[in-house]
């Protein structure tokens, strides 16, 4: 039996040496920044080093990665969070996380002096996704959003809205009338879903706990991801299409139209030079002519952890982090678009979206975000369960879609 | 004429046997020796030539498997001994004593072998983070411990009624009481059955995924298979497929290894109870 | 886990015992003292880490309990086990799992019954033969649906209709093809070896007369193996059931939790959305449907129960 003890004891021993590891007795405090790094190329760890120098010995920040979709991201945080995980410092959350980690209490609210410094030349869109009952939780650091690529050589003029581009789209037929659309069963049908409600003039949410989606904005969205399920417009793969898949097929020369991200750009100018010479950008297509549209929105917000023994090095690391400099630093190492509006006329964010800059601003200021809500992580499964995949939409899905999902700002559904 | 038809065809069943048993076992080691060009070949064998240098990866690399080698191996080892102590304990008393109550313990460790282990590990989460043992070694030890203790109960007990107990009669006539009889004369006796049961324990422990992913969350405890899901899992990127097969291919040796020098203890271990009940 | 199973029945009950007997000597105090102490630490244990998390899942699953919503705990009676219940996702979840369950087990017992009869049979290679079979066992189940999955896909794989142009583990009927696969090929193996151990108890001599009477190789098998087996087969059949019906592991590193069973239904909610309250409701839900599975079985023991005394 006193084996036993002996055991317990020093199993008990182990996991405090374990403990204890990430947090030295003395010298400055170490802070974890909690980011996916691939995606940037480099840029956070460019930042890390910038802001570790001009620290002065106050902090030092130790990068700790997470995995590359925002769904595993969430899961590793939100767990660790819900475990009062004392290491997380600061996290780069996805824009849509705002709200569940705010509302759970994970991460606290910016110091009313520095949220004030972040608001002040930030984009409006992009403070609102950090944004949580009129308190900032999280500051913008890249941004990000999606304009239709077209190829200049088959499309005179780029299509204003989603019926133009169905008609021009059918006008070229075969495989030259794809439009790639981010069709697989994730976030990103999310994204475009929400892209066409508010360019219909509708939204998902009035308030956080409640459901809106009126009938004539929903119905006509529900119309644009029929239509764009049909052939010629749909991708024979569509249904299991993400961002990625969608750029290797616009890559192949076959289609004439494509939502999504700038990091296309870059990787059309390095594996299809073809395709690139010919590549065309316009904002997002609106759903009725007379509505502008509201282009999705996307980025990497900084919050301080809750369980953070070192809170006030956080905030004060965080705001280092989304300096301009090294706002500068995400736009050239990852493609990533700034969130400080003046940087838009800054020569890096010029060069890295030659010819498109002005409509990436134009594009992020007029983006509808996608709600904020501390039950987002349910209502995006609730909307991809409902609408997948875009070949089953009807418009009776319609009302369908409004149970499941005020069910689901309930706490009330099985997802 | 039957005789010679009836060998070929147990020979046969043999080989089936054997390819049934080993081909995804050899596949993890054919990819684990592939060169990484040759990972996308479509063959089972590394035709294109051998190399070492997933393993070396694994053991250098940014994968931080050496401190899940080193985690799993603890935490089943740590689990595995204190399982097998409470195990033998009420072990003994189930096959050498007599008191009331016996047949609720037994009722109460085999509804536990039949557990879920889904219906606790939501409350286990929400004890833990509140107790602090979440992403700890002794968060991972406690249910292990648990979860093998009827495990380690019935085939404790199953070996314990096969020792001659007069010894321990003996030895209490020679003046021994009760425990210091179970301590001097019936633990070594016992020793080959107890083992037994230790690699039975030791390999429930070490298989165990479901507790590993939800009760950890960073490579404080996470264990070999947690983390083998961990870095394969959702990446947009290409997966490290020769490196998790090199990893497999290290976790599954000892297994093998165990597997031929037990083999027949192992079975022992794993039958006794129900044919002869 | 599931080898414990196999010792269902009860350990005979020491020698000499002192039955009817109404004054305890001191002797049998001090034994039954010993007993309990000796006892105590297992028993606490496994009622700490299991019977009281299980009261509190039942107590969560009468509650809302979100970890994101901290402020809004409260009890909420039966509404989980109606959302549960009335939700098309939990039957259809629990009806993917009994699928998998049944059509796994099913070939498991065929599977492993040419296999037992094969060790049975075979006078040579036996240590090389069950040290073969016992590798599916011990293997980490989530190295063993690693291996399986990387067959599957179409980049690495080597089956033919793996590399086949669609992908197998992207549509449902592949996934169920694949986790079916992973099922059988790791517990095959302690179903053979159950089976075998039952094999062992039918006397030659029946087999032997049976061929003196003209009976078939087929016939000697069903009239007399099979009959005599039927015990080792329940107990197989049960502990294989109930083991398949809790099936984590494989399906959710086959399909990257894509698939669904009942226990990762659970696991969603509980750990992905952090809703204690409904995920607890899925877990008892689980545990009354193990119970169930549980009781027919013990139902169709009959006298063939484990422990019903016949074999002692």
């Amino acid at each position: 039996m006193r084996r036993v003890f002996r055991l317990i004891a020093l199993a008990a021993a182990t996991a405090g040496i374990a403990a204890c590891g990430s947090d030295g007795a003395s010298g400055p405090p170490t802070l974890n920044l909690y980011t996916f790094t691939a995606g940037s190329g480099g840029a956070f760890e460019a930042a890390v080093k910038d802001c570790n120098e001009k620290a002065g010995g106050r902090y030092r920040i130790v990068i700790q990665d997470l995995p590359p979709n925002a769904d595993d991201q969430r899961e590793q945080l939100a767990r660790r969070l819900a475990a009062k995980d004392a290491s997380i410092d600061i996290a780069a959350l996805d824009v849509i996380f705002t709200g569940e980690f705010a509302e759970a209490k994970w991460i606290v609210p910016f110091p009313e002096a520095q949220a004030e410094e972040v608001r002040r030349g930030t984009i409006a869109s992009t403070v609102e996704t950090g944004t949580y009952q009129d308190q900032l939780y999280a500051a913008p650091f890249t941004s990000n959003t999606q304009l239709l690529w077209y190829r200049k050589d088959r499309v005179d003029s780029p299509p204003k809205t989603w019926d133009e581009m169905f008609q021009q789209a059918r006008e070229l037929g075969g495989a030259n009338g794809v439009i790639e659309i981010q069709g697989a069963q994730a976030e990103g049908y999310v994204v475009w879903f929400n892209a066409l409600i508010q360019s219909a003039g509708g939204r998902i949410l009035s308030s956080p706990t409640k459901v809106d989606l009126p009938d004539g904005p929903t119905r006509a969205a529900l119309q644009v991801m029929q239509t764009a399920s049909k052939r010629p417009f749909a991708d024979p793969s569509q249904p299991t299409q993400a961002e990625d898949e969608g750029r290797i097929a616009f890559e192949t020369g076959g289609p004439s139209f494509m939502v999504n991200y700038p990091f296309i750009y870059p990787s059309a100018e390095e594996n299809a030079p073809d395709v690139f010479k010919n590549i065309g950008a316009a904002r997002f297509p609106s759903v009725s002519a007379s509505e502008p549209s509201a282009p999705p929105l996307g980025g990497l917000n900084l919050a301080v952890g809750a369980y953070s023994k070192n809170r006030e090095e956080s905030f004060e690391a965080a705001m280092c982090i989304r300096e301009p400099r090294n706002q500068l630093l995400a736009t050239e190492l990852g493609g990533l678009p700034p969130t400080q509006e003046s940087l838009f006329d800054d020569e890096v964010v010029r060069k890295a979206y030659p010819g498109f800059a002005d409509l990436m601003l134009e594009s992020i200021k007029a983006a509808g975000p996608r709600p904020a809500t501390p039950a987002y992580s349910d209502l995006s499964l609730g909307i991809q369960e409902t609408l997948h995949p875009p070949s089953s939409v009807s418009q009776s899905d319609a009302s369908t879609l409004r149970e499941t999902l005020q069910d689901a700002l309930d706490g009330k559904g099985l997802l | 004429m039957s005789a010679g038809r009836e060998r070929l065809v147990w020979t046969v069943g043999l080989f089936f046997v054997l390819a049934f048993a080993l081909i995804p076992v050899l596949w993890l080691l054919s990819l684990s020796l592939k060169q990484t060009p040759d990972l996308t070949d479509n063959a089972f064998l590394p035709l294109g030539g051998i190399t070492f240098d997933n393993y070396s990866q694994i053991f250098s690399g940014d994968i931080p498997f050496p401190k899940y080698l080193v985690t799993s191996i603890g935490i089943a080892l740590i689990a595995t001994l204190i399982s097998i102590t409470l195990g033998a304990m009420c072990a003994y008393a189930l096959a050498r004593l007599d008191f009331p109550g016996k047949r609720i313990i037994l009722a109460v460790a085999l509804a536990i072998a039949m557990f879920p282990p889904i219906s606790v590990v939501g409350p286990l989460f929400d004890m833990w983070r509140n107790i602090g043992l979440f992403d700890t070694w002794q968060g991972l030890v406690i249910p292990y411990m648990t979860f093998t203790l009827p495990l380690a109960i019935y085939t404790l007990s199953a070996f314990f009624r096969e020792i001659p107990w007069e010894l321990e009669q003996a030895a209490q006539i020679d003046g021994a009481t009760p425990f210091q009889a179970f301590r001097q004369v019936i633990v070594p006796l016992a020793a080959p059955g107890t083992f037994t049961a230790a690699i039975l324990v030791f390999i429930f422990a070490w298989n165990d995924f479901i507790f590993a992913i939800t009760l950890t969350s960073t490579d404080n405890a996470r264990t070999v298979p947690a983390g083998l899901s961990f870095f394969s899992g959702g990446s947009q990127f290409e997966t490290p497929v020769g490196a998790i097969a090199a990893a497999s291919v290290v976790v599954t040796i000892p297994i093998i290894i165990m597997v031929l020098i037990f083999q027949r203890r192992i079975v022992a271990g794993l039958t006794s109870g129900a044919v002869k009940g | 886990m599931s080898s414990v199973a196999a010792k269902a029945a009860p350990p005979t009950a020491a020698p000499a015992t002192a039955k009817g007997k109404r004054h305890l000597t001191d002797k049998q105090k001090g034994e039954r003292k010993l007993a309990y102490m000796l006892c105590a630490p297992a028993v606490i244990a496994m009622l700490l880490v299991t019977a009281y998390p299980v009261l509190y899942a039942l107590w969560l699953s009468l509650r809302r309990s979100d970890l994101r919503f901290p402020d809004a705990s409260e009890f909420v009676g039966l509404t989980n086990y109606i959302t549960v219940l009335t939700s098309s996702t939990w039957w259809s979840v629990l009806g993917a799992t009994t699928l998998i369950t049944v059509v796994s087990v099913a070939i498991e017992l065929v599977l492993g019954m040419a296999l037992a009869l094969v060790m049975h049979r075979i006078i040579f290679a036996r240590g090389p033969v069950r040290a073969a079979i016992l590798i599916p066992y011990g293997i980490i189940t989530v190295v063993a649906a690693l291996s399986w999955q990387y067959m599957f896909t179409p980049e690495n794989g080597f089956l033919p209709f793996g590399i086949s142009q669609s992908a197998l583990l992207a549509d449902t009927a592949g996934q169920y093809i694949a986790i079916i696969a992973t099922e059988v090929w790791k517990t095959t193996p302690f179903m053979a070896l159950l089976l075998l151990a039952g094999l062992a108890i039918v006397p030659d001599e029946l087999h032997e007369a049976a061929k003196v009477d003209g009976a078939t190789a087929i016939q000697r098998f069903f009239r007399i193996t099979l009959p005599l087996m039927k015990p080792a087969i329940l107990v197989a059949l049960l502990f294989r059931t109930l083991d398949a019906f809790r099936l984590f592991d494989s399906a959710f590193v086959l399909t990257n939790g894509d698939f669904r069973t009942v226990s990762i239904l659970g696991y969603d909610q509980l750990i992905t959305r952090l809703n204690l309250g409904l995920g607890s409701a899925v877990s008892v839900l689980i545990f009354l449907c193990v119970l169930i599975i549980a009781a027919l079985f013990v139902k169709g023991f009959g006298t063939a129960a484990p422990g019903a005394g016949d074999d002692r």
